[in-house]
């Protein structure tokens, strides 16, 4: 049976804790919000890159590129895209679950290369280990990421690999994310869209220098886009999760530090009641 | 006057949206070319350079920096795609001079560089002088 003095020092112990996870939360929510910000002027330039480069392939024939060849090689890249810090919710492990589950299920021979290291350490050794990248800082800039994305793709250009995926969260909403595995390479063009293209510009743009060379530059551009857009909504989604993860707590520790207040003031009155009794009753006896 | 909006888009941020210009000069792998308005429809890739956007009588001249990328010049709209980008406000041409003269007093002092360190210095160069051009338009 705990005693007043022993559950004091626990109310006072949890109270520091409501102090570290609220501002921890608050600090998520903060870069959450530059996060976010982040994300919102990234796409335009990443959308803009995709249409542009749909409507010039729709529109120039008989154009092909290597990266948007289907190779037959057995071999695959997945890079995973998780946090180096913990405390965040499932955010790692349900990614984790979710690379496990897609290297049960393909039939390729995967290598794991990865950006942060929670999920790293989670299942390095139960996978084949390609890589660990490392930043100055704890994201990576366009420029660091695009020097990842040329690796992966030197890769693919050597023929040692067939395809390149990335796997990461991505940001639906502050509490809400979803773990996926992207293909990167051989980028994909879909062929309705370009249909649906070709009819909507029943014109050509005048290209300057050819129509191919632009495309040579600018498919291995979308290609470092892509993947910058899934790093910034892994670091989006690591925020949220924290904030939720932390919000959680914020709200045990104030109903823990509520039930530990009301058993010790239980066992405080019934102190006072056993003490009372105790100087009534001698009373009573000295008059008897 | 018949004008279009021009949007300058880098990977990291939205620079510009729709500012309404009469004139545009983009600086181009072919060189320079001067868009107004009902230009052709054209894709073209960018060189380093300043690209000037002119307001005409309504709108204030403004001049950013561009690096790699291309344009997209479609109907009344003209789109760039730059790696990354600046606009002339946001420099400080002394800051640009000194970084320019640490980084060619590196270059030539003759002391031994690594190949990463010469290239280091000599992107900071190119940054510098095109800091500096744009500062001077």
């Amino acid at each position: 049976m705990a005693n007043i003095k022993d559950l004091k020092k626990k109310i006072k112990s949890t109270k520091g804790t409501l102090k570290i996870t609220s501002a921890m939360k608050l600090v998520s929510a903060a870069k959450l919000a530059k996060a976010q910000q982040a994300i919102t002027s990234s796409r335009p330039y990443a959308n803009e890159l995709e249409t542009t480069i749909k409507t010039i392939s729709a529109l120039v024939e008989n154009y092909t590129h290597e990266y948007l060849e289907e190779k037959n090689n057995n071999h695959e890249a997945l890079l995973v895209i998780s946090s180096n810090k913990g405390l965040c919710g499932g955010y790692n492990s349900s990614l984790a679950k979710e690379v496990r589950k897609y290297l049960a299920e393909t039939d390729k021979d995967v290598k794991v290369y990865f950006i942060g290291k929670k999920v790293r350490e989670i299942i390095q050794k139960e996978v084949n280990f390609g890589k660990n990248y490392l930043f100055e800082k704890a994201d990576p800039t366009f420029l660091e990421l695009e020097g990842v994305g040329k690796e992966l793709a030197q890769l693919f250009e050597s023929g040692e690999v067939g395809t390149v995926k990335v796997a990461y969260n991505q940001f639906n909403s502050a509490i809400s994310f979803t773990p996926m595995v992207k293909q990167l390479l051989p980028v994909s063009l879909d062929v309705e869209e370009k249909q649906e293209l070709e009819a909507k510009f029943p014109f050509d743009f005048k290209y300057e220098p050819e129509p191919s060379e632009i495309l040579n530059t600018l498919i291995p551009e979308t290609y470092s886009t892509t993947l910058y857009t899934c790093l910034l909504d892994g670091v989006a989604a690591e925020h949220g999760s924290r904030m939720a993860a932390m919000d959680n707590a914020v709200t045990n520790c104030k109903e823990a530090i509520r039930a530990q207040t009301l058993k010790m003031n239980k066992l405080r009155q019934a102190a006072i009641t056993t003490e009372l009794i105790e100087v009534v009753s001698g009373a009573e006896s000295l008059n008897g | 006057m018949n004008y279009f909006t021009v949007d300058l888009l880098t990977p990291e941020k939205v620079v510009a949206k729709d500012i309404p210009a009469e004139s545009l000069l983009i600086p181009t792998v072919r060189g320079q070319i001067n868009i107004l308005p009902h230009h052709t429809h054209l894709i073209n890739r960018l060189s380093t350079g300043v690209l000037s956007i002119f307001g005409g009588a309504d709108d204030p001249d403004r001049h950013f920096s561009v690096t790699y990328g291309i344009c997209k010049v479609l109907e009344d709209k003209v789109i760039i795609m730059s790696h990354t980008s600046e606009e002339k406000s946001e420099i400080s041409a002394d800051r640009a001079e000194q970084a320019l003269e640490t980084a060619e007093r590196r270059l030539n002092s003759g002391e031994a560089l690594s190949d990463s360190e010469i290239e280091k210095f000599q992107r900071k160069a190119e940054r510098a002088r095109l800091r500096i051009q744009l500062s001077k338009q």
